[in-house]
């Protein structure tokens, strides 16, 4: 290159890197030339990776600061009646009269709850059988009330077995992991057990030490072999570490995906088990009533038709977050913050909730999303020009429709056979861990992945090959004859699995004797022979050592 | 020094300082080198342990496990050790390499353990450091799920470096004058200002925390900001900053100042020309030091600088974080690159105390009074000049007893 | 006194020692007058103090104040409650408490003797330039943040500390304290019953403070008189026989002083112990079990989500925890200053 052309290379990136700044200038200028004050935020984990995910958004986009710090639901509350934050996320609202005997939370300004966001508290888990990673595990609700009830303890017990015919549940103790601060999945999730499951729920509440009927609770209490842990990220890091192996908590699916584990389907009223996806969420949440009378409690979740919706493609533990956001100027919230914190509310409710189904999440429906835009224009200082619900790209309607319908719901598949209630087990991953799991149990396989429904004795005949060659012991021939006795299945499955981590003795036995005795004769074998031979040796000889 | 002080007594007039010449200097001896067998005994002992363990865990015994195989190798080697040297020994001095044995495993054991914390978190932060936005971005254009090449810690590492700068900024000039109002001026009122922050180093760092969360933020500024996070670092270092000064200005010796007072300067001028500047470096190695403890913290700042992931410049308002808290908020994360990210800050913490550290030793390793070797030699030259000088007058003086002259000062006699 | 002494004394130089003039003379008064730059440096020292005194007293007194009105509610229960809920009203320190202290003393196991034994390494047996190399590394150490030691004690100890309480908790299952049983009294083997437990929290906080220990404990063995030590060698002892008779006796203060110290911290540490443990609020015997609790850890757990009661219930844990350090602070610095070394203990 002669150094003529590079000059007139380096004229050329000159003139073309001015044209593309000033493009981009004139490009951005109407964006920058709205500025927005700096806006933060505390409360739940559970929503936090879709609130992280916008707060990014809306720096890149808008320019716009949005702090969020997810410190649990009971701490965003709190934070709001202190008036240390812009506005807090919880999923429960404030606890205004509980019922466990707790002091009411009173909020000192004007408050509005808004809908950001939907999703299913799921059960993550770490399990292994013979080594390799269990991701189908299926549970219904009554089974998951006892594990975290402390009634059930083991993996091995009869009816988690009997929810999963596919599975030789090994002889592994259940680690439960709860949430060790103010939560409001926990909320979320003792509601659900308070009300689909009330004398297990209130059997164990009196074994700690709570009054009955305790209801919803937000400090899960801990009990029996159960870990506590710090928000959503602490108890899905306990899960997903090695030790975590055994331990199942209850956490937003997000954080299963996130964390690259299972989450356990769970039994609904129509007799199949169901993954916490963003569509199997939509089609529960149909059945959810708002309060729609204006007051403390306008727009707030009842979810008794969401635990007993008898749609097949429901997931029962489906629910709403919420924003709670400042109707009045005061303390540290003004109007300028208040312009900010409704351009983000608008986002989250129409943009924001096109990547609600990839985090984990599920997209909120019209009728939320215009309720919520009610609520937007109840924001001091909130600029409402921009509110619409025709210009709202939201994935679950488009415009026209009725505010009702779910695009979601409507076009949600139905579940597999082989998820129905019976001795079919699918043998697809859930959530983070999509690898299959072979069928070790006595039930049959079944596999979801295939276009077609395939015939479940087929797909499980091929897993179980495929799994018999890794030549595990405990593996199955599904079409075997064992196929009748699930229990007899179970039990042998069971004794042929080895728990990894025990150890293989109790204590002291006639081994450890042997043992000790036998390493003794060792070190007496190399150590008396020169001891002896010096007390044997002539004094001369010791003398002359020294 | 010694040697200006024995001449100057009156009775230097009747010692005669002996001459080094004509007294034939040996070879210098160690003292504490290790015999031949001495070593054996240390090596077949090893051997052994190595062998007996091996022997247990492999053949023996199905034991297994690292931990276990050094633990029976440690105690057989200390059975095998004993044992050597009692063929040769007696008890005393059984016990004596018994004891020098363990002494220096725990020394092994100990900075072993202290060591690879330190290396540990260096190697695992290695994930997230060789990317260069690591340093020059913040967190705020980095979602949930971006790999590392998004995202960094700018915004900690500035938060950090202005909590810690407005901390200081508080704490050194009011800690100093507090430590010289303890020394300089004294008095009852002093006395209770030391009891006061001497109890104060007591106070938990969280509960510093806590104090300023419940009565700054919650009652006066209703936000976390790196003001309140600032004000959290400086109730915990204050009482630190304090205490070190005061033992430093404490060990300024008592005669620099007396031959201030007696040339007749002014109490202000004593300390700001022979105090202060008598113990500028261990001043600024207890600032230092401070500092470093500071940065660490992680409690007081978890309650009181809320977290963000953009740069705040305004300690006033909005949350600020800080390094030790991202560090934590990172590794909350089930993320593997969220973890990676915390490592990565950690490493970077760790590298910034090791810094400041450094600095410390280099301009306040030593103590006050406690030269190098240039200055010492410098000292010992001008008081033989001195020794010289009056032993001339004195000899003017006394004629008839003639005292011998000193040596010329040589570099050599320096140490004392 | 900060004055300047007034007084016109002769320029004249003495001429001898025997002849000092005062006595011949008449006594002359002493008049001091404080110069401008003293009086202003003696108003600001002193209001340095008072500033520093108000902002200690500050909190002590907020902290006591607002702690008063939980404690007025619990009143002496508050020492022996286990349960956290001060929003219904029941809420005590005892397992909080219990907790915290298994593991400060878990925490000293650990310390101690690596610091005695490291302190005495580098007095008595290192030499030279391998000496000052371990002075350096210890104070270095000290300034290691506490976090890192957390992610330390979370991503490495924890998985591989596990084998070691399950063996001991397997062959010293017989001592309360080395069992790990469930409800029914089973021993437990799976590897997550040793996870998160006062043990790990234990062995963190332990190497966090040995340097503290180690500091303080070579101050003061390190001023061991030398011609002592060279007496003892003298007759003929050993190194160790040395150690025994002459340093360890002398630095006696300096072992308690600098083992009182590393408490004081061990019971204060938050961050390392609020990411190892699992916290529950009743009393576990089971060292190695899961489950423990400090004050800190409750603090750093629970501020957020109290109400203004919450709060003041969480001021008056602080409290205590305060208290219960000031007072192993001050005894162990009046142990140290009446001791023969009476090195500093800091």
């Amino acid at each position: 290159m002669t150094p003529k052309t590079r000059w007139i290379r380096a004229i050329h990136a000159l003139f073309a890197l001015s044209a593309v700044v000033i493009v981009s200038l004139t490009g951005a200028l109407p964006a920058q030339a709205v500025s927005y004050d700096p806006i933060s935020g505390s409360g739940s984990t559970w929503s936090q990776n879709a609130l992280d995910q916008w707060r990014t958004n809306v720096a890149s986009n808008y320019g716009m600061t949005v702090n969020y710090n997810g410190g649990g639901s009971s701490t965003g509350r709190s934070d709001f009646i202190a008036g240390v934050v812009h506005f807090a996320v919880s999923e429960v609202p404030f606890q205004l009269a509980p019922e466990n005997g707790t002091a009411p939370e009173v909020p000192t300004r004007g408050y509005a709850y808004m809908p950001i966001v939907a999703g299913g508290t799921s059960f993550m888990y770490n399990l292994k059988i013979n080594g390799v990673r269990v991701s189908n595990l299926r549970l219904s609700g009554e089974v998951v009330t006892k594990i975290f009830t402390g009634v059930i303890t083991n993996w091995n017990d009869p009816a988690i077995q009997a929810d999963n015919p596919g599975l030789a549940m090994p002889d592994k103790g259940i680690v439960p992991v709860v949430r060790s601060d103010g939560s409001g999945s926990t909320a979320q999730f003792t509601l659900w057990m308070s009300k689909q499951h009330p004398d297990l729920w209130n059997a164990f509440c009196t074994s700690v030490n709570r009054p009955t009927p305790c209801g919803l609770t937000s400090q899960y209490p801990t009990f029996g072999n159960a870990k506590a842990q710090s928000l959503s990220s602490g108890v899905a890091g306990y899960v997903s570490q090695d030790y975590g192996e055994g331990a199942i908590t209850y956490v937003e699916y997000s954080y299963a995906l996130e964390s690259g584990f299972p989450v356990a389907k769970v039994l609904n009223q129509a007799g199949y088990y169901v993954e916490p996806t963003a569509s199997s969420v939509a089609v529960a949440l149909t059945t959810a009533q708002i309060d729609q009378t204006p007051g403390p409690n306008y727009l707030t979740q009842i979810l008794d038709g969401v635990y007993n919706s008898a749609d097949a493609r429901t997931y029962p533990l489906s629910s709403y977050s919420y924003m709670i956001v400042p109707t009045e100027v005061g303390g540290v919230f003004t109007a300028g913050k208040g312009f900010t914190l409704g351009a983000f509310a608008n986002y989250m409710l129409c943009e924001g909730q096109q990547q609600a189904a990839d985090l984990g999440y599920s997209p909120l429906p019209m009728n939320l999303v215009l309720a919520g835009f009610d609520q937007i224009k109840r924001i001091p200082g909130a600029d409402t020009t921009g509110v619409d619900i025709n210009k709202c790209n939201n994935p679950t309607f488009k415009p026209g429709d009725s505010p009702s319908s779910n695009q979601l719901a409507l076009t949600a598949a139905q579940p597999q056979d082989c998820d129905k209630v019976g001795p079919n087990q699918c043998t697809t991953g859930t959530a983070g861990a999509p690898a299959e799991t072979p069928v070790s149990g006595s039930g049959t396989g079944g596999s979801a992945t295939g276009g077609t429904t395939e015939t479940a004795a087929a797909a499980a005949a091929a897993t179980g090959g495929a799994a018999a060659s890794t030549g595990t012991a405990a593996v199955y021939d599904a079409n075997g004859a064992l196929i009748s006795g699930g229990a007899a299945g179970s039990t042998l499955a069971g004794a042929a699995v080895a728990t990894p981590f025990a150890l293989a003795d109790e204590g002291w036995g006639i081994q450890q004797s042997l043992m000790l005795l036998a390493a003794t004769f060792l070190v007496a074998a190399a150590v008396l022979p020169p001891v002896f031979w010096r007390r044997l040796a002539p004094r001369g000889g010791r003398d002359g050592l020294k | 020094m010694t040697l200006t002080e024995t001449t100057l007594t009156p009775a230097a007039r009747s010692t005669h300082i002996p001459s080094p010449d004509g007294i034939a200097i040996g070879p210098r001896r160690r003292v504490r080198s290790a015999r031949v067998g001495d070593r054996f005994n240390v090596l077949g002992a090893a051997a052994a342990a190595m062998a007996l363990a091996t022997l247990i865990f492999g053949w023996v015994t199905p034991l297994s496990g690292g931990i276990g195989w050094t633990i029976v190798a440690f105690l057989s080697f200390i059975g095998f050790y004993a044992l050597l040297v009692s063929f040769t020994a007696d008890f005393q001095e059984v016990k004596d390499r018994v004891m020098a044995v363990l002494l220096s495993s725990a020394g092994v054991v100990l900075f072993g353990a202290l060591v690879f914390v330190v290396a540990f978190t260096l190697v695992r932060g290695q994930e997230a450091l060789p990317h260069l936005n690591f340093f020059t971005e913040s967190m705020e254009m980095a979602g949930p799920l971006d790999g590392l090449d998004v995202g960094g810690i700018l915004h900690a590492i500035v938060g950090t470096l202005m909590q810690i700068g407005m901390a200081l900024i508080i704490t050194v000039p009011l800690g100093i004058l507090t430590a010289l109002f303890l020394n300089e001026v004294g008095g009852r009122f002093a006395r209770f200002v030391r009891t006061i922050s001497d109890a104060m180093t007591a106070l938990p760092s969280i509960v510093a925390g806590l104090f300023v969360y419940s009565a700054i933020i919650v009652l006066i500024t209703h936000q976390r900001s790196g003001f309140a996070a600032a004000m959290a670092i400086t109730v915990m270092m204050l009482p630190i900053v304090i205490r070190a000064s005061d033992i430093v200005l404490r060990l300024v010796a008592g005669n620099l100042r007396e031959a201030a007072y007696a040339l007749g300067s002014t109490r202000w001028r004593t300390i700001w020309h022979v105090v202060l500047p008598t113990a500028r470096p261990g001043l600024a190695t207890a600032v230092i030091l401070g500092t470093a403890r500071g940065i660490g913290e992680t409690s007081p700042v978890l309650l009181t600088s809320g977290v963000t992931a953009v740069v705040n410049l305004n300690p006033f308002e909005g949350p600020m974080i800080s390094l030790s808290l991202q560090v934590f908020d990172f590794v909350k994360s089930p993320e593997p690159n969220m973890i990676a990210r915390g490592f990565g800050a950690a490493a970077v913490l760790i590298l910034l105390v090791l810094a400041l550290f450094a600095i410390a030793r280099l301009i306040g390793g030593r103590g006050p009074g406690d030269l190098s070797r240039r200055q010492q030699q410098r000292v010992v030259a001008a008081s033989l000049r001195d020794l010289q000088r009056i032993t001339i007058r004195g000899d003017l003086r006394h004629p008839h007893q003639p005292a011998p002259l000193p040596p010329a000062p040589k570099k050599k006699e320096s140490s004392s | 006194m900060p004055r300047t002494i007034n007084a016109s004394l002769s320029t004249r130089p003495a001429p001898d020692t025997e002849a000092f003039p005062f006595e011949k003379e008449r006594r002359r008064t002493l008049v001091s007058r404080p110069s401008v730059s003293d009086s202003v440096f003696r108003s600001v020292a002193f209001a340095a103090g008072g500033i520093t005194v108000a902002i200690m007293l500050a909190v002590g007194v907020f902290l006591s104040i607002r702690a008063s009105d939980a404690l007025g509610v619990a009143g002496f229960s508050f020492l022996t409650e286990q349960e956290w809920s001060p929003e219904s009203q029941s809420f005590g320190i005892a397992s909080v408490l219990f907790g915290t202290i298994t593991i400060a003393l878990i925490a000293m196991c650990v310390a101690v003797p690596l610091a005695l034994g490291t302190a005495l390494l580098i007095s008595e047996v290192a030499q030279g330039r391998l000496r000052s190399t371990l002075v350096t590394l210890v104070d270095l150490m000290a300034a290691v943040p506490s976090v890192v030691f957390g992610l330390w004690g979370v991503f490495f100890l924890q998985a591989n500390v596990i084998p070691v309480a399950s063996w001991i908790s397997t062959y010293f299952g017989w001592i309360p304290f080395f069992r790990v049983s469930d409800a029914s009294g089973d021993a437990l083997t799976d590897a997550s019953a040793f996870t998160s437990s006062a043990f790990i929290a234990g062995i963190v906080v332990g190497l966090m403070v040995v340097p503290t220990q180690t500091s303080v404990m070579r101050e003061a063995f390190s001023q061991a008189p030398i011609g002592e030590r060279e007496a003892a060698f003298a007759l003929g002892s050993t190194r160790w026989g040395m150690i025994q008779a002459v340093v360890l006796p002398f630095g006696r203060g300096g072992i308690i002083g600098g083992t009182m110290l590393g408490l004081g911290r061990a019971l204060g540490e938050t961050i390392a112990v609020y990411m190892i443990i699992s916290p529950i609020f009743t009393i576990n015997w089971q060292l190695l079990k899961t489950g423990s609790n400090s004050v800190s850890a409750l603090i750093a757990l629970r501020y957020g989500e109290s109400s203004a009661f919450g709060l003041s219930a969480l001021m008056a844990a602080g409290l205590v925890l305060f208290l219960l350090t000031l007072v192993i602070n001050f005894t162990a610095s009046s142990i140290v200053a009446r001791s023969r070394s009476g090195a500093e203990s800091d």
